[in-house]
């Protein structure tokens, strides 16, 4: 017991003090359209994605992240640079079209927090429906290193104490009404995350016999965090999104 | 320079009434049942095994066709018990009936499905099921003087992923355990059989998404195999690599899990904080944390480069130092001893029936690793010794986990020591796969023995894809580990086989 103290104390904090940093340069993150031109006709991003995330409207690159599992592929085969990895994290939205990439000057203007909305506490029930990395992740946003408590964000075993319901996976057709019922028994106000880009999309499991195409499909969803699966940043991004969290916009806390 | 491919599988042909017998003595002799499952055939369906023989080192398909329109055929399970799970996956996916089951009922489609529906083997649409009733399960029911049921799930109180556990009690102390899944079914081995080839890597990967780099290695060497692909050393090394540090990576976090199960708050956040940093390595060699979209059929996607060669084994050192630090907390505590020593006992006879794999399997004293038995490389070059147990409970689980990450970490040294020049990126892409071929992708996963199996048909297209997750076999174990012990020790018993649910759910 004492040893282990001594340890503890000898170990420290490990948690750093700088709020979303971008992640390192060997990481890969998320794609994103840059303000570079495309080559003319080219579509090689178009016809490499796995999951037809990328679309072209007419003639505009578009990326859908909501069904981007992260591979890197267009990354690698863009010939202009006009996709490029993106080191951000603060990468969640609160709408499912704020998720659609576009050129710069093309963007939309994202829908911005309500401020305050959970009074800087959110108790979060978690329910798994088949991508377990993003259970890890999960869990791993409220390990020592991450720390999501200090934002007042707390995993509750029950949907009757909780404020927002976190899910993962596609949903498919036997977790439907279990997710359905633990929604219905959560109080009002109450929030709905998809975390993952399986929650958000279905992707890549989309389109089967087993209907697993995401929570949109059973539940309306006010915070969708992309990712395969989300860094843990991106999903306390998403938390604090939903929240109107004062420390959004700062940079150290 | 290429490193040969391992030699076609041998395919032999067997009659039904043969086979269970067959597959008895095959085991009576030290060889394994790693999967059996059924393929549908033009006029019929047939059974199909993928057996790993004792003595050699090469992996064989069994095949004993099913006679043309039958639906029920004499279950294998009384003769070997460790079939019965796989039995009860062919009733509810191809609708061919395990005659003489012991236990017969569904494994993975219950009452959200509609009756008569089996994916593997219709040719209709589910939406053709729509008036179809439900089906129907019933749970095995216990009687006694002052039993009761304490249902548990699919939502559990943890993050973890949805399953069903129903006990049975006296009192504290639970007299069985049925573990209820399916929840999570996707029906991925439809997709996989559907899907273009540049997108079968990744839904490969997707089975079990906390397990990517094995799902996908087994999926390349599957696939290598169908398609005679040859590959660098520098690949195999790179692969390998991957494959130790999602091995660590996941046997400490679930350390961490056991300490948090105890209630052993500091346990728990050494291991978590140590988790993180064994992913910064995964996140140097392929880009992401949990290193998805790194290995492919042919070699893997990324090279690595001299500088994030050095970097990866300094910070290796690193974690292997924190680890040395990190173990007693857990190993040399009272508290936390005194919790796992002797709860969740598995025998090795119980162990043997059952087919239990990996850390489970060993620490129950089965010697048995897909890498030592495949001899592959780099472990062969390496000079490398699966670690042992014989308890059998929580302790000699935990105990084998803290061994393996010992072993691993000194496997990505030795690796990084001396890694083969070349280039590690695949010589060519599958533009289409053979007809008639078959692929069987072995890997000693973190949870022990995954396969993958690709045969494909007249045209040259996926005729059945059959994933094996190593969960499947261990489920049992957890439900043997838990008879006779209080209903509080559930959870440590469950982290310390920590099994997947998706993997078995597909």
């Amino acid at each position: 017991m004492i040893k282990t103290l001594i340890e503890l104390a000898r170990a420290g904090s490990s948690t750093p003090r700088e709020l979303f940093p971008d992640l390192p340069s060997y990481s890969r993150g998320l794609p994103m359209v840059t303000s570079k031109d495309c080559v003319m006709g080219c579509v090689k991003c178009e016809s490499t994605c796995p999951t037809s995330a990328i679309t072209f409207v007419s003639g505009n690159l578009e990326i859908d992240r909501g069904q981007c599992i992260a591979c890197g592929e267009c990354v690698d085969s863009c010939p202009t640079g006009a996709i490029e990895s993106d080191r951000s994290t603060r990468v969640a939205a609160l709408t499912r079209e704020d998720l659609i990439l576009r050129k710069p000057e093309l963007a939309l203007h994202k829908k911005e927090p309500l401020p305050g909305q959970f009074r800087n506490s959110l108790h979060v029930r978690e329910v798994s429906t088949g991508d377990p990395a993003s259970d890890l992740e999960v869990s791993a946003s409220d390990n020592p290193i991450f720390d999501g408590s200090r934002f007042g964000i707390h995993v509750v075993a029950s949907p009757r104490f909780a404020d927002a319901l976190v899910i993962t996976g596609p949903v498919g057709r036997a977790m439907q009404e279990p997710l359905l019922r633990c929604y219905e028994a959560m109080a009002t106000p109450r929030l709905v995350v998809a975390v993952g880009a399986a929650a958000i999309s279905g992707a890549p499991y989309f389109g089967g016999y087993a209907g697993a195409n995401g929570v949109s499909a059973v539940l309306p969803v006010d915070v969708f965090v992309p990712g395969n699966p989300p860094h843990p940043w991106y999903i306390l991004h998403g938390l604090m999104l939903g929240m109107g969290h004062k420390a959004l916009g700062m940079k150290r806390w | 320079m290429t490193v040969d491919i391992p030699k076609p599988v041998l395919v032999r042909a067997l009659p039904l009434e043969g086979l269970a017998d067959a597959i008895h003595v095959e085991l009576g002799l030290g060889g394994r049942i790693a999967h059996l499952t059924a393929r549908k055939r033009p006029d019929g369906l047939t059974l199909i095994a993928v057996m790993m023989p004792a003595g050699g080192h090469g992996i064989e398909l069994w095949e004993a066709d099913i006679e043309p329109d039958a639906t029920t055929y004499r279950s294998l399970t009384p003769r070997v018990s460790q079939v019965h799970w796989y039995e009860r996956y062919i009733w509810d996916m191809f609708g061919l009936c395990p005659e003489g089951h012991p236990r017969l009922k569904s494994l993975i489609l219950h009452e959200a499905w509609p009756s008569g529906y089996h994916p593997l083997s219709e040719t209709r649409d589910i939406e053709d099921f729509a008036e179809a009733p439900a089906r129907s399960y019933e749970f095995l029911e216990v009687h006694g003087d002052g039993i009761y049921e304490i249902p548990v799930g699919p939502i559990h109180a943890g993050i973890i992923e949805p399953g069903h556990f129903r006990f049975s009690c006296v009192g504290e102390v639970i007299q069985n355990l049925e573990i209820r899944l399916g929840y999570q079914h996707r029906g991925i081995e439809t997709m996989l059989q559907a899907a273009p080839i540049n997108r079968l890597p990744l839904l490969a990967e997707s089975i079990a998404t906390d397990t990517p780099v094995g799902n996908a290695l087994a999926h390349a060497r599957a696939m290598e195999q169908v398609a005679g692909l040859q590959l660098t050393p520098a690949a195999v090394w790179l692969r390998a690599l991957a494959l130790e540090i999602e091995r660590v990576a996941s046997h400490v976090s679930d350390l961490g899990g056991i300490c948090a199960d105890i209630g052993y708050i500091g346990g728990a956040a050494a291991f978590s904080k140590l988790r993180g940093r064994v992913l910064g390595l995964g996140e140097r060699l392929t880009g992401t944390r949990l290193q998805t979209s790194f290995v492919v059929p042919g070699g893997v996607r990324i090279p690595l480069t001299d500088k994030l060669r050095t970097s990866i084994g300094a910070e290796a050192e690193g974690v292997e130092k924190d680890f040395r630090r990190a173990q007693p907390r857990l190993l040399e505590t009272f508290g936390a001893l005194e919790r796992m020593d002797g709860a969740g006992k598995v025998k090795l006879s119980l162990a043997r029936d059952f087919g239990l794999v990996g850390p489970a399997g060993r620490a129950s004293g089965i010697a048995y690793d897909v890498r030592e038995w495949l001899n592959e490389e780099p472990y062969s070059t390496l000079g490398w010794e699966p670690a042992t147990g014989d308890q059998g409970d929580v302790l000699a689980r935990v105990t084998m986990r803290c061994d393996e990450v010992r072993a691993s970490l000194s496997i990505i040294h030795g690796i990084l020591e001396t890694l083969p020049n070349g280039n590690p990126l695949p010589i060519s892409r599958i533009q289409r796969l053979p007809a008639n071929s078959v692929g069987i992708g072995t890997v000693e996963a973190w949870r022990g023995e995954l396969v993958h199996t690709i045969i494909t048909g007249n045209d040259g297209n996926i005729e059945r894809y059959a994933i094996k997750d190593p969960s499947t076999n261990n489920w049992t174990g957890l439900a043997i580990a838990v008879r006779g012990r209080l209903v509080t020790d559930f959870p440590l018993c469950n982290k310390s086989f920590s099994l997947s649910y998706s993997g078995n759910d597909l």
